[in-house]
């Protein structure tokens, strides 16, 4: 049976990663810092995927990025999805060349679909990670680009239609307004997307506990569960979370020596 | 030991290359030369990327009539990852018809998109024959990592060991001196590790 997954958003600022709450972002430290505190190496092993996101404001510099991601996945097995700033084949083919499995796209998806159908034609729709930022006002929810800094006029559902349309191999769907809340996700929105997209669903936005990443995962049709919360989930928080996963019956993968 | 990854200018090649120092590789090529692939103990045929471009990209560098010669002839190794195990087989319905370099009797087409997720990504078991040399110290139903839209199946018997999805698809084979995984064994946990161990240690 195919598993759900347990993903991992490191979010990163010009040489450091950040804790992000609503988009604003708070600075923790850097690749050193995240090995000395985190033994990241070894929590890869209790994790299925990780994602890093290039959420640097204003110049993202993707060699900076890409050279960070090279020191990142050595002797880490797991899939690796990188993305932000992606604007040419150039910027794709050299994080996929510095270690990324796949790609994660925003503003391009809406700003120049040409270059997205170009990708998947050289790296298939299942290197394409495509990310949704939304944020809800009243009974409105408003997609957003450009790291949530600019709402687009395109409405959700014809958004999420349109990705599917171009190919995109998966969805990260990301509610700002829950982003590094801890409060848990937006279910109410997140069942209704489950239900009506074609491809793997990955949420993320809101995880502050793994009792949010079980109540995600028995969300039929979603295929993953993210969290990007570095405080919450410190030193033994994620081994921890992903034994107390496995014990719950859910669904994940097992791998354990 | 070296080992060479066959490199046609498409993805991730890196995961492969740190797993096979990971496991105590002495040597590890990225290479698309022919000398290089020819002084290779083994060679490891990756892929991301669709069917029909990776193809294209082979046979732009002659890797087709090199691989035919090192591999069928010279009977040197093979493990083919991902699209690299579907490029082994007859052909591809991803891009187009595609013919592939035709190592092995098998078809690649694409999943039922109306009932299922596609692509098909994550961990999922796979029907594991440990009396297969990839096998050896790998446990039953052991999870492995897959990401792909299209899938190979064979009426021939290729000592295949399988994966369901909405209908069984072939995960791995292994015949002679060539193997091909569907799934990425490079991102696979210990899992992927150990399969990787067998191929360099029992090929």
């Amino acid at each position: 049976m195919l598993r759900k997954r347990i993903i991992f958003s490191l979010i990163y600022n010009d040489g450091f990663f950040m804790q992000s709450r609503n988009f604003r972002l708070q600075k923790v430290g850097d690749l050193h810092w995240l090995e000395k505190n985190y033994g990241f190496r070894g929590i890869a092993f209790s994790l299925d995927e990780l994602v890093v996101i290039n959420a640097t404001r204003g110049n993202k510099d993707i060699s900076k990025f890409a050279s960070m991601i090279t020191a990142l996945v050595d002797d880490v097995f797991i899939p690796i999805t990188a993305g932000g700033g992606i604007r040419s084949v150039e910027n794709a083919e050299l994080l996929f060349r510095s270690g990324a499995d796949k790609i994660l796209l925003n503003t391009t998806l809406h700003e120049n679909k040409d270059l997205v159908r170009e990708l998947i034609r050289i790296y298939g729709s299942q290197s394409i990670v495509g990310c949704l930022d939304y944020k809800r006002t009243g009974d409105e929810i408003k997609v957003y680009i450009k790291d949530g800094s600019e709402s687009i006029e395109t409405s959700f559902n014809d958004y999420l239609l349109g990705l599917e349309a171009l190919g995109i191999g998966e969805i990260y769907l990301n509610s700002i307004d829950k982003d590094g809340t801890g409060f848990g996700y937006d279910f109410e929105e997140i069942k209704k997307v489950a239900a009506s997209i074609k491809q793997p669903l990955i949420i993320a936005g809101g995880a502050g506990n793994e009792n949010h990443l079980i109540e995600g995962l028995k969300i039929p049709g979603v295929s993953a569960v993210a969290t990007a919360n570095l405080f919450n989930f410190i030193g033994n928080g994620l081994p921890n979370a992903r034994k107390k996963i496995l014990d719950s019956g859910e669904n994940i993968a097992c791998w354990e020596k | 030991m070296k080992i060479v990854i066959v490199d046609y200018g498409m993805g991730n090649l890196k995961s492969i290359s740190s797993a096979m120092i990971y496991l105590g590789v002495s040597e590890v090529k990225i290479s698309s030369d022919y000398d290089e692939l020819n002084s290779a103990d083994k060679i490891i045929l990756p892929g991301v990327g669709s069917f029909g471009k990776a193809m294209k990209e082979i046979k732009e560098r002659k890797l087709d009539d090199h691989l035919k010669e090192l591999v069928i002839e010279k009977k040197k190794p093979l493990l083919g990852i991902c699209l690299g195990m579907q490029l082994l087989g007859l052909s591809s319905t991803e891009d187009g018809l595609n013919e592939g370099l035709g190592f092995v009797n098998a078809e690649v087409t694409k999943f039922d998109t109306v009932r299922m997720k596609v692509p098909h990504v994550g961990f999922n078991q796979v029907k594991v024959n440990t009396e297969l040399r990839l096998y050896k110290n790998v446990p039953q139903n052991a999870d492995f990592y897959f990401t792909h839209s299209y899938k190979m199946l064979s009426a021939a018997s290729i000592n295949q060991c399988t994966c369901d999805y909405n209908g069984e698809f072939i995960a791995s084979f292994e015949l002679d001196n060539i193997a091909g995984v569907q799934y990425h064994p490079e991102l696979s946990q210990h899992n992927g590790l150990a399969l990787l161990k067998n191929f360099l240690n029992s090929f």
